[in-house]
């Protein structure tokens, strides 16, 4: 679930690609992967 | 008013219809968040169960196992951080994404191996012909043993997990002994595999494990005892996920064909089939203090356990809870727990699970449950499951 946003480290756990500033054209995705975080560890600030 | 413990309602799961009527079952406990059960407590509401499992130093894992009196150290579920941490920061380097990404080309060679004497035959028994050999091969996959072990491998795995399901029974009957012998074997035959894999380099998980530097390094003892974990966890979970899951398809041919037109669609497919069928519905946790639980005080040493199949069905996060839906914008279901103790190997699973349905579903996309046949869930038991699954290839006629 969005490739550009999210990756994962050595452990497997997901870690934001860069500074975590995505443009409008990955926004959704972005959202669409916090909506989905299990542990609800993902917040998207506007 | 302080609520007393007379306040909250007694649900006696031994009874539920859960065989033939598992949403129903669940049904009859999601309507309070926290519900008085043989056992103990059980928190069936999302909140709940969050607070449990995110909660570690209160709910304890290792005091919830304790009472299994397993002869080897079950690492890492019966330990609380931080050693807990210590064992998971070792172990999950192997289970990693990018670690079992690499494994899909096998695993679908030995899918396809599975189904296409199912295609020419035109019938089968899904749970012993494909939901359980092949979690089982997989298994032997990684831990480098060859595959004509796989029988055995399900023999000694059945008699272990049946020894679990009866521990708490005060006589041991002939079929616990049996259980007690076989276990005896597969313990006997780690101990060797282990003392043969030590020092030795090796691609397979078991020799890795075996070859993490000091002060990382496992004992045997402890590797024994992961190696048990491995097998208790990793094998009939995805065989009853599988069970399960296809049954829902081929009870809901209009759902089925949404997957067969649109392969793409069988990831969200297989996480709404997880959400509403976990295998392993019931994660226990004793309390190391007396606590709160909303209006509810529970005292030092309670068990509480975490129903995530009525969690999963929180309407206040899935609406509509328990229609089969493959496009839910929002899918967190805990079918693989939460917390520090998440399922270690849920992307092995899941790309266990998604291989089968692709390759199951691009040859045999019609199917129905065989007529004058009724899978069963073996309750009441710690781990659910279908016993049987007989499908019928092709439409209905």
């Amino acid at each position: 679930m969005a490739p550009n946003v999210y990756t994962d480290d050595d452990q497997g756990y997901a870690q934001v690609i860069g500074d975590g500033t995505v443009g409008d054209d990955e926004a959704e995705a972005a959202r669409a992967g916090a909506a989905n975080c299990p542990e609800s560890a993902i917040i998207v600030a506007d | 008013m302080p609520l007393t413990t007379d306040s909250l309602p007694q649900v006696s799961t031994e009874t539920l219809p859960m065989p033939e009527a598992r949403d129903e079952a669940w049904h009859t406990l999601d309507q309070h968040p926290l519900v008085e059960v043989e056992d103990g407590y059980a928190a069936t509401s999302r909140d709940f169960v969050e607070l449990v499992l995110k909660n570690p130093s209160v709910f304890s894992s290792k005091k919830a196992f304790d009472v299994l009196a397993s002869p080897v150290p079950l690492v890492p579920i019966a330990f609380d951080p931080p050693q807990q941490a210590r064992y998971r920061r070792i172990l999950q380097p192997f289970f990693s994404p990018r670690v079992i990404k690499p494994l899909e080309a096998g695993l679908r060679k030995q899918v396809v191996e599975l189904i296409e004497p199912i295609v020419q035959r035109g019938h089968c028994e899904f749970v012993s012909e494909v939901a359980s050999v092949f979690p089982t091969q997989v298994f032997l996959t990684l831990f480098g043993l060859p595959l004509d072990m796989r029988d055995q491998f399900i023999e000694w795995k059945n008699a272990v997990l049946n020894l679990s399901a009866a521990a708490g029974q005060t006589t041991i009957d002939e079929a616990a002994q049996e259980g007690m012998l076989k276990a005896a074997e597969l313990f006997m035959y780690l101990t060797e595999l282990i003392q043969k894999r030590r020092g030795v380099p090796g691609d397979d998980v078991l020799s890795q494990v075996l070859n993490v530097e000091p002060p990382d390094a496992l004992s045997d003892e402890e590797v024994i005892g992961l190696c048990f974990l491995f097998i208790l966890a990793g094998l009939d979970t995805v065989m009853d996920s599988l069970g399960f899951g296809m049954q829902r398809l081929a009870e809901n041919p209009d759902r089925r064909k949404e997957i067969v037109e649109d392969p793409a669609l069988i990831p969200a497919a297989m996480e709404e089939l997880l959400r509403l069928d976990p295998p392993a519905p019931f994660i226990p946790r004793v309390t190391t203090q007396e606590t709160q639980m909303g209006a509810h005080t529970l005292p030092e040493g309670s068990r509480i356990t975490s129903y995530l199949a009525v969690a999963n069905r929180d309407e206040t996060m899935f609406p509509n809870p328990y229609a089969l839906d493959f496009h839910r914008s929002e899918n967190r279901h805990i079918t693989f727990g939460m917390g520090v103790h998440r399922c270690l190997g849920s992307h092995l699973a899941r790309l266990e699970m998604q291989v089968l349905y692709e390759e199951w579903h691009q040859r045999i996309p019609h199917y129905r449950i065989t007529e004058g046949t009724t899978p069963h869930v073996h309750w009441p038991r710690g781990t659910v499951g279908l016993d049987s699954l007989h499908l019928t290839i092709g439409q209905s006629s």
